[in-house]
């Protein structure tokens, strides 16, 4: 019985760290001698199990797409395309032997990067001791850019913490009278999701817009009441969360129970995810979420992915999808522009160096870079309007009006 | 003081519904020492089932019942019967884990193979309104998980304690071998027993589609908490179980409406580690627990 006991409390232990276990290898460095013939190969490793299995699976999609694009032109420097995906499992530990293994023993060319900053910050370790330039499609976190990592770029609008940016601004103009005054934060403990929150809490708190509830939640919270009862006696004018999707839907139901009426709320990536409107079913109206990609935008290439994917793969073509896909565009103009595709020091540095100070034209906008591979823009807001997504700031890509203070759900 | 009641409030609705996740678990255990890691999994293929149902057909979600209670009475009886009666006696609450633990693993794949990784919901129009008395707002997707559950254990209860089903399978519990002297099949009880504790996943399931989205790996996080649950409860006691649920949940809804919700998940652990330094047995273990 003790034993069976002890035997429990150790699968107890077990399941609260399977979502804590990140522990990176340092590899040595060695060169890989560079190859001038055959196919471009591109090294990827991705979460195509696991927990970010669906984001994982959307950026090879967009990763896909790329690759039949640039064939159908003729491919990177008149040499066609081949994509290596290795699945990492949503693992830190696989994902560096995964890059080692695609570089030392498959010798790719370039490599591209897997989804998530958990999962980014190990490969991209990998990537830097071979010297490959390591351009990600989905490592937001502030805590990427700060480990001095000289290749690394991120192929998305903005880091975490600029995402809200164009709301805080439309906030901080309101007329002093509609303008809030009390705010709410509820955030997910996970570095990109807290970043979406605080970056707007900050910038509102230093205006003066006083932060009534600041609650963090770990990944395994089930229960999202007892958060909302606390926002709900807090009474606070907007309620922002810094979410995933289950708890953007878990926040949503429980501050409807509660009957807390914000003036506006805004979740992080739930509401984008096309299963969010028959989640919450009424009360997704005006809800507020930043975007860094829309459909519906005409930036460089985007309708002829939005088209191609619909034919590859079926289904509409998501954000994920648009982020692997802006990795591909940018490294193909790098590689266009210094013409070198080899996994050498010299031809990697030249590729770093263009992005590093060029602007790059892509389906998300163009883009640029800071020193340390931060994208220097900002994401889109959008709000559901009538049932819809729209794009209701920045001015300029608007497709509807933002409407505030929202309706009550 | 408000935010206090509505705290106590929503953690007895929510320790409601604990009981009914993990009353399986405790029996399952009870009957047969056997320690199941897939019975989240299996939670979570009810509400995948009870999904179908309500999309397809376009029914409520409970009318999914009459359909998944019976299928997974089956199940956990073939389960058993031809799994884990297998394994052998010696060592069976580890290798137990073993298996089921590749039970879950294959349940996981499957739901992703036919539902796809993306997130499932059933949302009801009555799930997100919610009954004010005093000031103190009550869910009403918590009462009605609250009310199943409590039907469920009165049922699960009855059956154990008032049934011929029941009694053989506590004389199993108590001591197989005489139980076996007396005329009983233990292995068929035994089957049927493992059988009962699957239906009240089939509930549970439907219980939780109604409550959260879930994806098919959705499972994972619940296996910790439960197995607190029972833990503490002690192994075997349904109503144990019962109890430390409802304890854990209002702890929980407590500790997170007065500090926060880190310091409410980790209670669970900290209670585990509390049962097992201070009463091994659970609070209401050893003797009580063949008692249920």
């Amino acid at each position: 019985m003790a034993r069976v006991l002890k035997g429990l409390a150790v699968i107890s232990i077990c399941a609260l760290g399977l979502t804590a276990c990140a522990k990176t290898d340092e590899p040595g460095g060695a060169q890989t001698p560079g190859r001038q013939t055959g196919p471009v190969k591109i090294g990827i490793s991705l979460p195509l199990t696991g927990d970010f299995s669906e984001p994982g699976k959307g950026i090879q999609e967009g990763y896909q797409v790329w690759a039949d694009q640039v064939n159908a032109k003729g491919g990177l420097l008149g040499r066609k395309v081949e994509l290596i995906f290795r699945d990492d499992a949503s693992d830190p530990n696989r994902v560096s032997s995964d890059y080692e293994s695609l570089i030392t023993q498959d010798k790719v060319n370039l490599v591209f990067g897997p989804f998530s900053s958990r999962l980014v910050i190990p490969a991209a370790k990998v990537a830097e001791s071979y010297n490959m330039v390591f351009v990600e499609p989905a490592g937001a976190a502030k805590e990427v850019f700060e480990q001095g990592f000289k290749r690394l770029f991120y192929a998305a609008p903005a880091i975490a913490s600029d995402h809200y940016n164009y709301l805080a601004d439309y906030i901080l103009k309101l007329p002093a009278d509609q303008k809030p005054k009390t705010a709410a934060y509820a955030s997910l403990d996970d570095p990109f999701a807290q970043g979406t929150a605080y970056g707007l809490r900050d910038k509102l708190a230093a205006a003066g817009i006083k932060t009534v509830v600041d609650e963090v939640y770990p990944p395994e919270t089930t229960d999202f009441a007892p958060i909302a009862a606390k926002i709900a006696a807090a009474k606070p004018d907007i309620v922002v969360g810094g979410t995933q999707f289950e708890d953007s839907v878990g926040l949503v139901r429980a501050l409807q129970e509660l009957k807390v009426q914000p003036k506006l709320a805004a979740f992080s990536t739930g509401p984008t995810l096309a299963e969010f409107p028959a989640a919450v079913k009424g009360a997704v109206e005006h809800i507020i979420s930043p975007v860094g990609w829309s459909a519906t935008a005409t930036f460089t290439g985007n309708q002829e992915m939005v088209k191609r994917y619909k034919e590859m793969f079926g289904g509409e073509a998501n954000e994920d999808a648009a982020n692997g896909y802006t990795v591909g565009q940018i490294v193909e103009a790098a590689v266009t522009a210094v013409k070198c595709v080899d996994p050498t020091k010299e031809c990697q540095d030249k590729l770093a160096d263009h992005i590093r100070q060029g602007t790059f034209d892509t389906v998300v906008g163009p883009l640029s870079f800071d020193d340390q591979g931060r994208p220097e823009q900002a994401h889109m807001i959008q709000q559901y309007v009538d049932g819809k997504v729209q794009i209701v700031l920045p001015e300029s890509a608007k497709t509807a009006d933002i409407v505030y203070p929202k309706k009550e759900w | 003081m408000s935010l206090l009641l509505q705290g106590l409030a929503l953690g007895v609705l929510t320790g409601g519904l604990y009981a009914l996740l993990a009353s399986g678990l405790s029996l399952y255990f009870g009957v047969m020492r056997v320690v199941m890691v897939a019975h989240p999994a299996f939670l979570f293929l009810g509400a995948y089932l009870t999904y179908t149902v309500h999309t397809v057909f376009g029914l409520d979600p409970f009318l999914a019942l009459p359909v998944t209670v019976p299928l997974f009475f089956v199940l956990g009886v073939a389960v058993q019967r031809l799994l884990i009666a297998r394994l052998a006696p010696e060592n069976l609450a580890m290798m137990s884990v073993l298996l089921t633990f590749g039970i879950a693993l294959t349940i996981e794949g499957l739901l992703g193979t036919f539902y796809t990784g993306s997130y499932k919901s059933v949302s009801m129009e009555y799930a997100t309104r919610s009954l004010t008395v005093a000031g103190v707002h009550l869910p009403y997707d918590k009462i009605i998980a609250f009310w199943v559950a409590a039907i469920t254990l009165v049922v699960l209860f009855a059956v154990l304690v008032k049934s011929r089903f029941g009694q053989s399978l506590r004389a199993t519990i108590q001591h197989r071998e005489a139980a076996r002297l007396v005329g009983i099949h233990t292995e068929r009880v035994a089957g049927y027993g493992f059988g009962v504790g699957l239906a009240t996943a089939a509930v549970g399931g439907t219980v939780l589609a109604l409550i959260t989205p879930f994806f098919p790996a959705s499972h994972w996080v619940w296996i910790g908490k439960l197995m607190a649950i029972i833990v503490v409860g002690g192994l075997g006691s349904v109503i144990g179980a019962a109890l430390a649920a409802v304890l854990l949940g209002v702890v929980e809804g407590l500790v997170l409406v007065t500090v926060d919700a880190t310091w409410a998940t980790m209670m669970f652990y900290v209670f585990l580690f509390l049962a097992l330094l201070v009463r091994p047995q659970g609070f209401f273990g050893g003797r009580l627990a063949h008692r249920f």
